[in-house]
Order: C-alpha cells, then structure tokens, then sequence
C-alpha cells in the first residue's frame, strides 16, 4: 500500500480520494478555504463519459435522494436550468413541467425574488402565484439560520397548504441533514415542492458535505483548513509537500499526488495581471485564448513540469486541468470524470 | 406644450441651465435622451480642479475654474470631498515646468503652496519617494451624479420640468425660428411636439448633432477619453502630475474607490467611449510612476466619456467655453466645452444670453444660494448625516429606521433604492445605480441587482430579462477589462449569469 496525497478539498479532490481509498490506497487529502463545488447549485448539468455508475455510488445518500436523467429545474430568478443529476427535489423529469408554480418568498429576502421569478415563470407558460411568507428575516441572514424551529416549519407548511398550484418554489434553504423536510412539507401540502436551483447557498455546501462524509466513510484522512504550500520533488517524482495551517508548518512524505486545487476563480492557480501562473511554481500552464479556462497542462495523463518533463507520480483534476469544453457553471460532471481518470492514470504509471 | 424655454441635455451644463433659469422665474423644461449624467458628465474622473491642470497651456480655462471651485465648495459642499491636492514632479520630468507652473498661478489667481517632498510624503504615504517639486493645490473630488442630480432637484422646486429619457428627434424652423420640436419620450410622458421661445443646446458631445435638427452648425471636436476604477482609496490627496498636461497624469480619490486617469484619442462619434487594454495598461504604468503601489492594484473597472472640445485636437484644446446663438435660426443658443468645474459659470452666461433674448431681466443667483444643505449640519443622526452627504436635500425622504443593507459593497440601504424609485426617475438599473452607488461596488452588481430589479419591478411593469441584460452588458464593457484579482469576480459573475441563471443561453 502506498500513500497519496490529493490536495483540494472540492469535488475533484473528494471523488478521487475515496476512488483511491476503495482501492486500498492510504489517502491524505489537504483543503482549505471555500471550493468552487461549494459555491455550485449541487447540480451536475452534464453527464459525466466515463463514470456514472462510481458516482451514482458515491453520492448515493439515504437523506438526500439524487435523481438522474433529463431533468429540468427553476432557478431562484424563475429561469429554467438543465441538469444530468440532482437532489431530487431540485428538478422534474424533463419534459414535465408543472403547469402552475406558487413562488414563496420573504419579503426583502434576497433568497429568492418572487417577483422576478413570476414574470420569467409566465414567459415559459407556466401559471405563476405570489406567496409571501409573514416572517421578518434580514437580507444578510440566510434561511437555514431562519428555519431552525419546528414553529417557522409548521408556519411554513400551514401557508402551503393555502396555495392552489401543482407546486410550490421554494427558496433553497434546507441543510444536508434536514433535506428530508421537503418531504414532509411535500406530504402536508399536497402537491410538489421544489427547491430553486441557486448558487452560493445551501445545494453547494450540501453537495460538498455530503462527498466530504463519503470520502471519510472510506477512510480517507482529511485535513481540513489547510494549505499545501510547496512541494518537494526531485526529478520527476513528487516526494512530499509543505503543509501549513493555523501556526503549524508540516512537512508530510508521499509516494504519489493528485492536484486538485479548482481553478482561479478558488485560488488554485495564481492570476498575474491577465495569465493564469502555477503558484507551486513547478508546473505547466496551458494557456487559453481566454484567459481563465488555461489551466495546468497534462501528458499521457500525467503533470508536465515548466521544463517540459513529464511527472512520474502527479497527476491533476477538477478545474485546475486545462480543458476547452468546460463551460461556465458546468464544471462538476468535468471534475468528478478527470478525478477518475487521474486516478486511472496513477494506478497505469 | 408651450414653454419659455427648451434645454436639451440633461449634464452638468444643462441641469446647470435649468437651475439658473427656473430661480430667475423661467418657465423651463429640460430634456435628456438618456438619464441625467448619460454624457460626459457621468464619464469623467469628478476632479473638482482648482485650475492648477491648467496653468500653463490655458490660463483662461484655468483662472475660470480657480474661482468655480470656491464657489462650488461653498453652495454644494455635500457632494465635495475637499481632499486638497498635489501636483508633483519626478526626476524625468522637465525641470524648467515647476517653475513655469508656479509663475502662472501666481498671473491665474490659483491658490498654490510650494512645499517639500518630505512633507508631501508625509501627508501622502504612498507618495513616490522621488518626488521633485512639490505643491499643493485646492483640488477636490465631486461626485458628479450627485451634483447634477441636485441641481435638477432645486430647479424642480423652483418651477422647472426635467425629464430623462426623452429625446429630441426633430425641429422645425420657419422664418428663421425653430417654431416646433419633436421629442420621443421612452415613457410616453410627454406626447405632444413642444412649442418653445427660445432652445438651449446643451448636449456636449452631440452638440453638432443637436444643431443639425435646426440646420445650423456647432462645432466642437471629439475627443475620447479613458478611466479606471481602483478597488479602494489607494490615495488621500488628487495627486496631478507635475508636466504638461499629458496622459495617465491624474488620481482622483473618490468614495470607495480611486479614479485614475486619463487619455486622450479622437472620438468618431459621441458613443465612441470605448476603452482599450492598451489605455488600461498604459493608465496603471503611468499612475503608478507617482503612486507605486498602484502597480499591482486591483482595477474594478474601467470607463470612457467623451469631451466636445473647441479648437484644437485633444491636449492642445482649450477646456473653456463657447455660447453660440444659430446661424440662420434666432432662437437657438448652443454652448459647448467648458468643464464639470466650470458647469455653474456656463450656465450663468447661457442664462444671461437667454434672459436677455426673453427680455427678463433677474440677475443670476446661483453663486448665492446653496445647492443643498451644508456639509457639517448640526443634530441628526450619523445615519442621516452619511444620507445628506450623499442625497443633498433628498435625504429627508430616506427612511433611517429600515436598516437593511440592498449592496453590501457600497452600502446602499434598502431605504434609499425605494425613495430614488419614488422620484419616479429611475426607468432602469443604471439609473437607480447613478443614483444610489447601488452595483457600483467591486462586485459591480452581481448582488443587489435582483434585488433592486425585484424592487422596482413592485411599482411598474417590466420585462426582468431585458432590463437585467441591459444592465449587465454595460457594467461588462467595464469588467472586461479588470486584471488581476478582480478577474475573479469576473469568473464567479460568469459562473452565476451564465452558468446558473442562463442569462446568456435566453437572449
Ligand atoms: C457560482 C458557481 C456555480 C456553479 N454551478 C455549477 C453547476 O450548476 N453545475 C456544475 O456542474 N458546475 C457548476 N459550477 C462549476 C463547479 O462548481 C466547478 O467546476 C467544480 O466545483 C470544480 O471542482 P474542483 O474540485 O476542481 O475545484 P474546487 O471545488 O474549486 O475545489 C478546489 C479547492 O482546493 C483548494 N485549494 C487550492 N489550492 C490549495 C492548496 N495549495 N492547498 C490546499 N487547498 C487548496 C481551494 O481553496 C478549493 O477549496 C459552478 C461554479 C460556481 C462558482
Ligand atoms: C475623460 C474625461 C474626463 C474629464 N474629467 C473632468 C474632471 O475631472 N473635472 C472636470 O471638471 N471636468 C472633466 N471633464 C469634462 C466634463 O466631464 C464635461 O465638461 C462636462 O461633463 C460636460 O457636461 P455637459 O452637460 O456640457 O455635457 P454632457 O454631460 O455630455 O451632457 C450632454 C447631454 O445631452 C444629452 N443629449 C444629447 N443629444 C440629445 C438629444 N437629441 N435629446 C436629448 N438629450 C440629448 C446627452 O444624453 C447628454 O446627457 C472630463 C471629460 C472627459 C471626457
């Protein structure tokens, strides 16, 4: 058994330490800071080429049921989103768009924006209904600190069950472990409750929780809230990495590293004016004519160092990997396939 | 709809106009085709000058804003930062210049004191440590959506009708006299043509423009000019370059941030305000030479105006003024040129030459009476006072109890966006944005624009889709044009507008 280390705490780091984990491999993962999986809608937009049945594994979770398909959802504006896989309560089967939605909001509540939402739920032909919920929470104050008594749940059911729509938008607002009050509300109301799809709230950190518990499940050891700050390599092996955290600096030996920093955008890779720069200053980065899709480059699946040499026992996943086709807001299905294939190419080399 | 008198053009120049004339008792009506402040006066880098930029070259421009600048401290302090400023020289620059500049504000009547580079340092850290010949300078930062806005405010109150967006599209002359002007108004306020004494043409850039519905000429060269956005005050003083007014000469602290400016290059048309990577690039080289810690600074965005000058290509042109009554038509009287400074004196010559053509004979009284209220009031809360800073006299209408923040980079109350819609001004997102700083932030409204689109949308009708789309391209032309760290901001606008709310996919 060797020991790998995956640096990043998104869903690229996530998925293929508990790959490796299964494998019998002893994994550290190192992450810090808040990933882009995070800020996600918790959505897979686009299906995955490679690995859907590992993922449909590794997301399989008896409190939050995903449902896989041609799914279609509303965004927190009312625009309609597309998706591969979600949390059941996010999207129908596409193609079966309720004809009538009640759009629940908070007055002054930026969750969701009842208003906004209707209009655009009227251009698709969906017949749309305003419920404002009679609750004072602060703009700055999100929704799953607001719903933490059973009193503003009962509240909320007993105003759902006045509404006459097949169903009913809700602000996303229910934590990993709560998911299972949608259903609840939806049995008490009677009709289907959706979640608006948003990014930078409670989907994201959902989805991010639930893949952290699953690579723990495996035995993955994760260290939380620190940050690989170099790393030690000679020739073309990875030998070991600088950990820091709080006031402690590490040094931790490996026999293999995957790199799954998350793009830009996370801080994974460095922005120097308009270029986008390795911050462990060892490796290649593709450019790309824009400028924030290059990423680090990669040969027969392996890291490339600025010298052009091919790495022995790195590899890269996620958004830190240059890739042309990863369009804006559809990067999980991306991270979750080159975190296999990063994998794969480890156990090849 | 008959009135004494037609402005068209909603700047500084024009919202100036129509303050002077409606406290001489005139019957005016003020038009613009976009929101206030659409032209050069929202695209500028609210450097209230004390005259110091143009000493040498244009002493008269210079002497004109020298006692502008008094003036305006005096009647509309609320919108003025009194920062003070510095011209400074650094080694490459000719030496002879400090001299020159001296001598000249001395003949010009500019207020200047020479004083140490040690001094200078010290009351500007981040000064570069170089620096020559240093001298300070009444320079102020004006926030130019305030000040017109304000304007606008108190010729309402004394009679006058302003409106925004309302364009001008025809003029009919008949015996040498424009008899009928037809406008097109984007809220069907105004239906029938107006029938007016005399037309004030006051719209900058458009001037020529504006002339040419009449069949008469105005000339005025086009000359196009860039600005960034800095995240943060990245200076204390507005530093000016101590040389011949040149490019990349200028930094102006302004409320969150710092303007950097600017450049110079011929417009090809009023809407040609387009900013260049290479005028970002070259503005950052530039600035940072006397104020280095600008070299690795975070540029929020970048803008563009367009200057109507007379005479002469960019630097070499006069930043004074000229009144010009119609060729062949009697009553048109056109102004262009002059400056955001020297706004108050433009309009007072305009008013004069318009009073004389309708025979009132009131004298101006704009230098006399303030603008809004002063800046150091007694009483209030600091909540009220931050509000009179920022409204004027507006400020009274804010409610303070509702505490619940709409931007959360700049600040914006709830409180304020729903007063600002009560005026019943605000037509788009922009507009609301000019008025309150709402989306002006770093994160350049990818936050508060639902919520103030949600907003708005509670008092009229509106397709959400358009005016969110129509908002976001213009604050994109600015962001593309960002670097460094706030190319991240760029990425996560992206990731939410596109990826998640499919903004792009829908158009
Ligand atoms: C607002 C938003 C909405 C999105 N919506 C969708 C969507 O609906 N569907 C979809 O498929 N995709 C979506 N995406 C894209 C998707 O989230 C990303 O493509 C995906 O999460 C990338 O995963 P990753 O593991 O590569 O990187 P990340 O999730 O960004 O994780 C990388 C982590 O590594 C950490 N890290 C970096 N350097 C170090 C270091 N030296 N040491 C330790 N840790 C380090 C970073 O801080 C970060 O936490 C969205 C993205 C955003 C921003
Ligand atoms: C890059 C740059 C930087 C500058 N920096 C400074 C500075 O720091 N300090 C300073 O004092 N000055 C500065 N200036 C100069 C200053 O901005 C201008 O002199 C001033 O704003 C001009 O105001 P205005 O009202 O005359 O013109 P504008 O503000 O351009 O107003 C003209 C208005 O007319 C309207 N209009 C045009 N055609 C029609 C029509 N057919 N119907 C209805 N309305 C119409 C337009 O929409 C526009 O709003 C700068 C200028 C530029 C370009």
């Amino acid at each position: 058994m060797s020991r790998v280390l995956v640096i990043g705490n998104g869903a690229a780091g996530l998925f293929s330490s508990w790959l490796l984990a299964r494998k019998g491999q002893e994994v550290v993962l190192v992450g810090r800071g808040t990933p882009s999986t995070s800020m996600s809608t918790g959505c897979i937009r686009t299906r995955p080429e490679g690995c859907e049945r590992e993922m449909a594994e590794f997301l399989v979770n008896e409190h939050m049921p995903w449902a896989v398909g041609a799914r279609a959802g509303l965004s927190k504006i009312g625009t309609p989103f597309r998706c591969w896989m979600a949390p059941s309560h996010s999207t129908w089967k596409y193609g079966e768009a309720p004809g009538s939605v009640t759009v629940v909001s908070i007055e002054g509540h930026p969750a969701i924006h009842v208003r906004i939402a209707s209009s655009l739920l009227i251009a698709q032909g969906i017949r749309a209904e305003h419920l404002s919920l009679p609750i004072a929470v602060p703009p700055e104050v999100p929704l799953t600190a607001a719903f933490r008594s059973e009193g503003s749940w009962e509240l909320l059911a007993k105003a759902l069950r006045t509404t006459s729509s097949d169903a009913v938008l809700l602000p996303a607002m229910v934590p990993l472990r709560e998911y299972g009050r949608l259903d609840a509300l939806e049995r008490q109301c009677g009709r289907k409750v959706l979640e608006a799809v948003t990014p930078l709230g409670p989907p994201g950190l959902r989805l991010t929780e639930l893949m952290h518990a699953r690579a723990a499940g495996a035995g993955v050891t994760i260290w939380d809230g620190r940050r690989v700050t170099a790393l030690d390599i000679k020739g073309d092996t990875v030998r070991g990495a600088t950990v820091s955290g709080g006031s402690e600096v590490k040094e931790v030996a490996t026999d293999a590293a995957v790199i799954a920093t998350g793009g830009p955008l996370v801080d994974g890779l460095n922005i120097k004016g308009r270029e986008l720069d390795d911050p462990f200053g060892v490796f290649q980065v593709a450019r790309s004519t824009d400028a924030l899709r290059g990423g680090y480059a990669s040969r027969e699946g392996m890291m490339v160092r600025v010298d052009g040499r091919r790495m022995a026992n790195a590899v890269a996943a996620g958004d830190c990997v240059y890739s042309e086709r990863r369009d804006h807001g559809s990067g999980l299905a991306g991270a979750l396939d080159s975190a296999r294939m990063a994998v794969m190419a480890l156990e090849g080399a | 709809m008959r009135k004494d008198v037609l402005i068209i053009g909603g700047g500084a120049t024009g919202a100036g106009i129509a303050r002077d004339l409606a406290l001489r008792g005139v019957d005016c009506l003020l038009l613009d085709m976009g929101d206030f402040c659409h032209g050069a006066s929202g695209g500028n880098h609210g450097l209230l000058h004390s005259g110091g930029r143009y000493v040498v070259k244009d002493p008269g421009s210079a002497a004109e804003c020298a006692v502008e600048n008094t003036v305006l401290k005096r009647i509309a302090p609320f919108c003025i930062e009194d920062t003070g400023g510095l011209f400074v020289s650094l080694p490459e620059d000719d030496p002879l210049f400090a001299d020159r500049f001296k001598d000249a504000c001395r003949s010009t009547g500019v207020p200047t004191e020479e004083i140490g580079a040690e001094e200078a340092t010290s009351s500007e850290p981040g000064l570069n440590p170089l620096a020559v010949r240093c001298f300070r300078v009444p320079d102020g930062s004006v926030d130019p959506f305030s000040l017109v806005q304000a304007n606008i405010c108190d010729a309402r109150e004394a009679g006058a009708l302003a409106l925004n967006h309302c364009a001008v599209t025809g003029m009919t002359v008949e015996d040498g006299r424009i008899v009928r002007v037809d406008v097109q108004d984007r809220r069907g306020r105004l239906s029938s043509p107006i029938v007016p004494e005399v037309v004030v043409n006051a719209s900058g850039a458009w001037v020529a423009d504006v002339a040419g519905l009449a069949a008469c000429t105005a000339r005025a060269g086009l000359d196009q000019g860039s600005m960034l956005v800095t995240y943060g005050r990245q200076c204390r003083h507005v530093i000016n370059r101590l040389r011949e007014p040149s490019n990349g000469d200028i930094a102006v602290p302004s409320h969150t941030s710092t303007v950097l400016g600017t450049t110079s290059r011929p417009a090809r048309s009023p809407d040609d305000s387009a900013v260049t990577r290479e005028d970002v690039d070259f503005l950052l080289r530039e600035t940072s030479a006397l104020l280095p810690s600008l070299r690795g600074c975070r540029i929020v965005r970048a803008y563009g105006g367009v200057r109507p000058l007379l005479g002469g290509n960019g630097r070499e042109a006069s930043r004074s003024f000229s009144i010009t009554r119609g060729d062949a038509v009697d009553n048109l009287v056109s102004v262009a040129g002059g400056k955001l400074t020297t706004y108050r004196l433009m309009a007072e010559k305009v008013s004069d030459t318009v009073c004389d053509m309708l025979g009132n004979s009131s004298g101006c009284r704009t230098h006399l009476e303030a603008l809004g209220p002063p800046a150091d009031v007694e009483g209030g809360s600091i909540a009220l006072a931050r509000l009179r800073r920022k409204y004027g006299r507006m400020a009274s209408s804010i409610s303070t109890s509702d505490t619940r923040v709409i931007c959360s980079c700049e600040q914006v109350l709830r409180s304020e966006v729903t007063a600002v819609l009560k005026t019943g001004d605000a037509l788009t997102l922009a507009d609301v944005m000019r008025r309150t700083r709402a989306g002006m932030g770093y994160c350049q409204g990818l936050d508060c624009t639902l919520s103030v689109l949600e907003l708005m949308m509670q008092g009229a009708k509106m397709d959400p889709l358009l005016a969110l789309r129509e908002f976001l391209r213009e604050r994109e032309h600015g962001i593309s044009q960002a670097s460094g760290d706030q190319l991240r901001q760029g990425l996560l606008r992206e990731h939410v507008l596109n990826g998640v709310y499919g903004m792009g996919e829908m158009e």
